[in-house]
């Protein structure tokens, strides 16, 4: 999803980046980490389309981040370091404006701003001036509008700087479930037990370069993507065991409920997954009349989070 | 409309300087027009000057008051609009939203010359004592507002292009002011001094006028706004080339200021 290639980036003489190569893949939570001056701010100043590179290529979702600027906006929701806020707006006010400016108008503005809302817990306080909020809830109030265009990749530079102990583990929760809905996330952190927590795997990025630790290992890999699980409701027409034994058999597929005409499944992994299984019932001659997507309920939920556990 | 404009002006009305200034504005004017009244019809042991002229008076002062007073409030509004963006560091983004360079600049040039042009607006009233006593037509008072609005877009532009390079809105807001300062007097002392170099060295031949001056003179007035103003009382068909040279040395200032300011928009390096 993002692909960096040697990149090279100089402010007056001085290299900031030398040759970093970086590769992410979709629905990594991946982690960069480096000393102070290291080319984290700038790199994701690259990818954010702020700063022009010098030479070599930077890539978010195929798109060229150079010259495909305002594609790439669309893809990316980016949170600066010391990101900032307009104090004397409210925070509906101050949500409404980026959505103006990502284009969302009438009911997708409503529902975008509404969503926000909700994912950043400050739906009780929209008429409050945004001046009111804590420091932790205004980082909440940015993180909220940086998602509000639904953007395929995050960026996100040291987003725990200044925020205390609580609203870090929340931070933490909100970006394990951000990941978990598919999103890519790039995020720069000296706060390296987070960091842990939470990314698949680690950068090392000092003086402009990909650094290596003792093992010669520029990139640290800490535990594997976690493939999106997501839940699938399917009607049909007709007798259902067919589909039930074509669910049963194709692999990443697990059937939770089945009812006369009617199939819950979860699917693990990318979207080729679910349109193999379409495609499956098809080709066997079964009349799918509905495939949706639905939203995880509580019990499946439940059944995700100790499945694993069950003796 | 444009998302900018909508937030600069919510943002903006919002300030105390949102009606501070046009009551301090209003207020100036109004005394400045009625000492110039008071002045114009008292009877220093003269015969007592015409209602017409009274008229003339009175807008001449207005005109050029009113000028002045917009030369320094434009600074306020423009120098500070871009940079303020930087301060709060909010201007990543604005540059990582889909608004481009060009409609993050139209709109804090919109917001900051439509906040001046209200200030133009509420002078009209005190523009209605002029014509109550005759001697001013509405050519005089179109041209002059045009020409008033040309050099205040200008202006505004320049203040922007300053809030775009500088990293504070103290040194933005600075540096505009030394620039009306140097477009307003000091081009006129150099024209006041490069004139009288100039009658010394030819005495011997007789000057009718304006148009008898080489470039080399007359050239750092057509930068001065008050020059500007004083071309624009000419009957339409002597507009050119006094008035419509000063409108085109504006307006390609104007047009530099916001092309350096896009520039300025799209490196981005500074933020």
């Amino acid at each position: 999803m993002i692909d960096v290639e040697q990149i090279r980036k100089s402010f007056n003489g001085t290299r900031a980046l030398d040759d970093f190569t970086l590769h992410v893949g979709a629905g990594e939570l991946f982690g960069l980490v480096g000393p102070n001056g290291a080319g984290k701010t700038t790199l994701m100043k690259v990818l954010s389309t702020l700063l022009p590179i010098d030479s070599g290529t930077a890539q978010i979702g195929g798109l060229n981040v150079a010259k495909q600027a305002r594609e790439v906006k669309r893809l990316i929701g980016y949170l600066p370091d010391q990101p900032g806020v307009y104090q004397d707006m409210s925070v509906r006010e101050f949500l409404e404006f980026f959505a103006d400016a990502f284009q969302l108008t009438g009911a997708r503005q409503r529902a975008a701003v509404g969503r926000a809302l909700e994912r950043s817990g400050l739906a009780g306080r929209s008429r409050d001036s945004v001046e009111q909020l804590s420091f932790g809830m205004k980082q909440r109030l940015v993180l909220a509008k940086t998602l509000l265009h639904d953007p395929k990749v995050l960026l996100l530079d040291e987003p725990a700087t200044g925020l205390d102990p609580i609203a870090r583990i929340e931070l933490r929760e909100q970006l394990k479930q951000l990941q978990a809905e598919g999103i890519t996330i790039l995020i720069s952190s000296h706060i390296l037990s987070d960091l842990e927590d939470i990314c698949t795997q680690i950068a090392l990025i000092g003086a402009g370069h990909n650094a290596e630790d003792d093992e010669g290992h520029s990139v640290i890999q800490l535990r594997a993507p976690q493939a999106p699980v997501r839940i699938y409701e399917i009607e049909l027409l007709g007798d259902n065991a067919i589909a039930v034994n074509i669910v049963k058999s194709v692999a990443g597929t697990r059937l939770l409920e089945y009812g006369a005409g009617r199939l819950v499944v979860e699917i693990t992994g990318a979207d080729e997954q679910v349109a193999a299984l379409l495609r499956s019932l098809v080709v066997a001659g079964v009349n799918v009349f509905r495939f949706d997507r639905r939203a995880l309920g509580l019990e499946e939920r439940y059944q995700l989070v100790f499945r694993e556990k069950r003796p | 409309m444009n998302p900018m404009i909508r937030k600069e002006l919510r943002q903006r009305m919002r300030e105390r300087r949102g009606w501070l200034l046009p009551s301090l504005y209003l207020f100036v004017l109004g005394a400045v027009v009625t000492f110039a009244y008071y002045i114009a019809t008292t009877n220093n042991g003269r015969s007592p000057i015409q209602g017409s002229s009274v008229g003339v008076i009175l807008f001449l002062t207005l005109a050029y008051t009113q000028l002045a007073l917009l030369l320094l409030l434009a600074p306020i509004f423009s120098a500070g609009s871009i940079t303020i963006e930087k301060e709060q560091r909010t201007l990543a983004g604005l540059l990582t939203s889909l608004l481009s360079s060009t409609q993050i600049w139209w709109g804090k040039f919109a917001s900051s010359l439509m906040f001046v042009l209200l200030l133009l607006v509420t002078s009209l009233p005190v523009l209605s004592m002029a014509f109550a006593f005759g001697g001013v037509g509405p050519w005089e008072v179109f041209s002059a507002t045009l020409t008033t609005v040309i050099i205040l877009a200008s202006m505004s532009a320049i203040g922007l292009y300053f809030s775009s390079a500088f990293q504070r809105s103290v040194h933005a807001t600075a540096v505009s002011y030394a620039t009306v300062v140097a477009i307003s007097v000091v081009t006129a002392i150099v024209f006041f001094v490069r004139i009288a170099m100039y009658e010394s060295a030819h005495r011997a031949t007789a000057t009718h006028g304006w148009s008898d001056l080489p470039l080399s003179v007359t050239a750092p007035m057509y930068v001065n706004p008050f020059f500007f103003l004083t071309t624009s009382f000419a009957p339409p068909r002597q507009l050119y080339p006094a008035w419509t040279t000063c409108a085109c040395v504006f307006i390609a200032l104007g047009g530099l200021a916001a092309g350096l300011t896009l520039r300025n928009l799209r490196r981005r390096g500074d933020l």
